[in-house]
């Protein structure tokens, strides 16, 4: 977990940057769940009962439907993260609402990487029966995502694609995955 | 002609299991699944399977409490059971072994090195 000091401002708020890659969670409502996004894609996650949230940061370089490749299963496990590190923080999956942001297409000559990023998101959710109450994905803008997750309250403020951090797709550990160890 | 092996997935995750589905079929598996441990116990009262493949976290009955019923049974305490879980810290591990797990595998898995657990522990 980074915690920037300099962006901790009055009223006790903490920002935590939710790095690519990662997962964060949190149930004290002064964590602000922070990150930026291109072509990246950031689901959001929140328990209103239990009043626990998440959020996870992702970029795969060819998520696809219609084959499953890696990319597929680390997506899948990147999600899954996130449902089970809030479930051990006391959230219900039946009670889980989403959020989903990114995914935009900054470079007009790529491939729409980051549309493809967000289907696999939707995709993982309507499969898991969890609502998406919100989604603002694509177009051409960066996105800065500022997430209370303990109270499920968002912000989602556009940026200029060209202020984007340039992200690379997550390498997808190739070596060490799916290690079988026997008892 | 040899007897297909079946194997029955547990994981309250539909990405998941289906996931699992298509690695297993694809490598010439026949698949049942369950949604939670308790799905699992009902399914193995009136079926079998020749290999678990279970998940941790899960309503109801988790990986857990379903490796120690099965253990508890008559009919199934051998059979081989896999834990696939998002965890890998020693302390879950442990009590995964404690209770009789077969094996442990991390997510994401590798639908080759699952196959190969499979094919490993099937008898």
């Amino acid at each position: 977990m980074f915690i920037d000091p300099k962006l901790q401002d009055a009223s006790r708020r903490v920002r935590v940057t939710v790095m690519q890659g990662m997962v964060e969670t949190s149930a004290d409502q002064d964590v602000v769940l922070t990150t930026v996004l291109g072509s990246c894609i950031a689901a959001c996650l929140f328990d209103p009962i239990a009043r626990v949230g998440g959020m996870n940061h992702f970029l795969l370089a060819e998520p696809s439907s219609s084959q499953i490749n890696a990319d597929t299963h680390y997506g899948i496990y990147l999600m899954e993260l996130l449902v089970n590190t809030m479930l051990k923080q006391g959230a219900s999956k039946s009670r889980m609402k989403a959020h989903i942001y990114g995914g935009g297409n900054i470079h007009k000559n790529m491939q729409p990487i980051g549309q493809r990023n967000s289907e696999l998101a939707e995709r993982f959710l309507n499969t898991e029966n969890i609502m998406i109450t919100h989604r603002d994905t694509g177009g051409t803008n960066a996105r800065r995502v500022d997430f209370l997750a303990a109270s499920g309250k968002a912000r989602c403020r556009h940026v200029d694609g060209a202020a984007a951090p340039t992200a690379k797709p997550t390498i997808v550990p190739a070596k060490s995955v799916g290690d079988v160890e026997f008892f | 002609m040899e007897k297909q092996t079946k194997i029955l997935t547990v994981d309250d995750s539909r990405s998941m299991r289906a996931l699992l589905r298509v690695a297993l079929v694809e490598r010439g598996y026949e698949v049942c699944e369950a949604e939670d441990g308790v799905e699992a116990l009902e399914w193995l009262e009136t079926n079998s399977a020749d290999v678990i493949i279970t998940d941790i976290n899960m309503p109801r009955l988790d990986g857990f409490g379903l490796i120690e019923k099965v253990r508890a049974s008559t009919r199934h305490i051998d059979r081989p059971i896999l834990v696939l879980t998002t965890e890998s810290s020693d302390e879950k591990k442990k009590r995964a072994r404690d209770a009789g797990a077969t094996g442990w595998i991390v997510k994401p898995f590798d639908p080759e090195k699952l196959a190969a657990a499979v094919r490993r522990v099937a008898h």
